[in-house]
């Protein structure tokens, strides 16, 4: 009996392992061609107490290596949300769940959930939105261990291109804890302000231009 | 009236106390910039941990705009002191030595001589506001170079270093207003009180009660947008990301009706009273 449960519970695992989503891998597999590209990129922070003007910053992706910066400027740039490689989901096994199609600006879009099967991986699910026609994701809602949750969301300029000339991400962010000593005298602390203030959803609004596109 | 104002900046350029004065700001923005150079990132740490959960940054923000804020901040106490203590000695001094009796015997008039005085100690303070200004320019920039500016007042804001600049530059002019304001009233303690000593005292508490009355709430709008305690800290205005240039022209015009105000107060007594 105890042998029949086992053989039961190792066949479904092997299962659940076959079930990467055929598309996602199609994605992948296109993105995986792009061998390198620069770009650059307008940001604009939108978080309830940040005041901070347009920034521009120099992007530069080589295949394997992390993103690099550059910038004259101080600029902020999301820790999660430029992996246009999708590395982060396949750096560990996961499996694939089929959520249907779903209608977006007139699109239909294949949902799909993205479960790590491995407990080494920071992710905990991801749901990707995938333009099969145009083989791209369009949006994604990504939970992590770390580095709590956060939105994707992609817009291209023509149907066949690989990267998005536009890209928003939304995060939660908890409300500044504010050293005394570095306050402003005038500054008033409304309590029942600040504790409204918690936890907020920021976003940062990327446009993305001048594209140099190395592909393999 | 030329003559005048000729010898009161001649003694002040003569006195010892004066270049004092110019040796404790250069202290004080000696020790901000070794505060800075030592504390200055971890400060920014603090200040920035909660995003960096989120962000990457890019750039550093520990430059000279922010040391040129965190030296705009010694307006709020230690300035304005040393500034009280230096001008009001314009006057004590001559009561002191006895010199006020010697120059009504010449052909001054009284209103003339005192209002002498209180020029002269407007010309000195800005002249050591501009002293500031510059001297941490110089340092400020050579050692820790540009960049944006972040200010935490309400919200976190951050200014381009072009921007910062130009804030940093309007914030000192402003700053110079509130700083003639507190040397005119130290003058005027002075013509009432007579003994430095008990000038400084006066001009310490007036100064500490101002601070003080900054952060109290009146419950009239008028009242709070009108006492001269809510105008002193206006350069701070010029921090907010959105400025107010309207509220910032009538609270530093308000404030000058102010200065004229304890200036004629001044000139009235000394005028009124035996200098004897």
């Amino acid at each position: 009996m105890r042998l029949a449960l086992l053989l039961f519970f190792l066949s479904t695992q092997f299962v659940q392992a076959q079930k990467v989503d055929a598309d996602l891998m199609r994605i992948k597999q296109r993105m995986d061609s792009v061998k390198q590209f620069s770009a650059a990129v307008t940001l604009n922070l939108d978080v309830p107490f940040i005041k901070m003007p347009t920034k521009r910053v120099q992007i530069k992706y080589v295949k394997g290596k992390k993103m690099a910066f550059s910038s004259d400027d101080f600029v902020m740039l999301p820790k999660r949300g430029l992996d246009f490689s999708l590395n982060e989901i396949f750096k560990h096994p996961f499996i694939t769940v089929d959520r249907g199609i779903e209608k977006r600006d007139g699109r239909n879009l294949k949902v799909i959930n993205v479960i790590p099967t491995d407990g080494k991986s920071d992710l905990v699910l991801v749901t990707l939105y995938m333009d099969t026609k145009a083989v791209r994701i369009v949006q994604s809602e990504v939970n992590t261990r770390k580095d709590g949750s956060y939105t994707l969301l992609m817009q291209y300029a023509k149907n066949a291109d690989i990267l998005p000339d536009y890209m928003e991400a939304g995060f939660a962010i908890e409300r500044l804890k504010i050293p005394l000593n570095f306050m402003g005298r005038d500054t008033k602390i409304d309590r029942k302000k600040m504790r409204s203030m918690d936890t907020k959803t920021g976003k940062i609004k990327m446009q993305l231009s001048d594209y140099h596109i190395a592909m393999i | 009236m030329r003559r005048l104002l000729q010898a009161e900046l001649l003694k002040i350029l003569k006195q010892s106390k004066t270049y004092y004065a110019l040796g404790a700001i250069l202290l004080i923005e000696l020790l901000i910039f070794i505060t800075a150079y030592y504390q200055g990132s971890a400060i920014l740490d603090l200040l920035l941990n909660n995003l960096r959960q989120s962000f990457y940054f890019e750039g550093t923000l520990l430059n000279g705009n922010l040391i040129m804020y965190i030296v705009l901040n010694s307006l709020w106490f230690n300035v304005p002191l040393i500034l009280m203590i230096i001008t009001s000695g314009l006057m004590t001094d001559e009561y002191k030595d006895g010199t006020v009796q010697a120059v009504m015997l010449q052909a001054v008039k009284k209103w003339q001589f005192i209002r002498a005085k209180y020029i002269t100690a407007m010309v000195f303070t800005v002249f050591v506001i501009a002293f500031m200004m510059l001297s941490t320019f110089a340092l400020a920039y050579t050692v820790f170079g540009t960049g944006d500016l972040v200010v935490y007042i309400g919200t976190l804001n951050f200014f381009e270093s072009k921007e910062a600049f130009r804030r940093i530059c309007w914030a000192f002019a402003s700053g110079a207003i509130a700083m003639v304001f507190y040397s005119v009233v130290s003058i005027t303690l002075a013509v009432f009180i007579k003994e430095a000593a008990k000038t400084w005292i006066a001009a310490a508490l007036f100064l500490i009660v101002t601070n003080l009355l900054l952060k109290a709430d009146f419950g009239l709008a008028g009242l709070n947008n009108v006492f001269f305690p809510k105008l002193i800290d206006t350069w701070q205005q010029l921090f907010y990301y959105e400025t107010d240039w309207l509220k910032i022209g009538v609270n530093n015009a308000l404030l000058i009706l102010y200065i004229v105000a304890f200036a004629a107060v001044g000139i009235f007594t000394f005028q009124k009273k035996d200098i004897g």
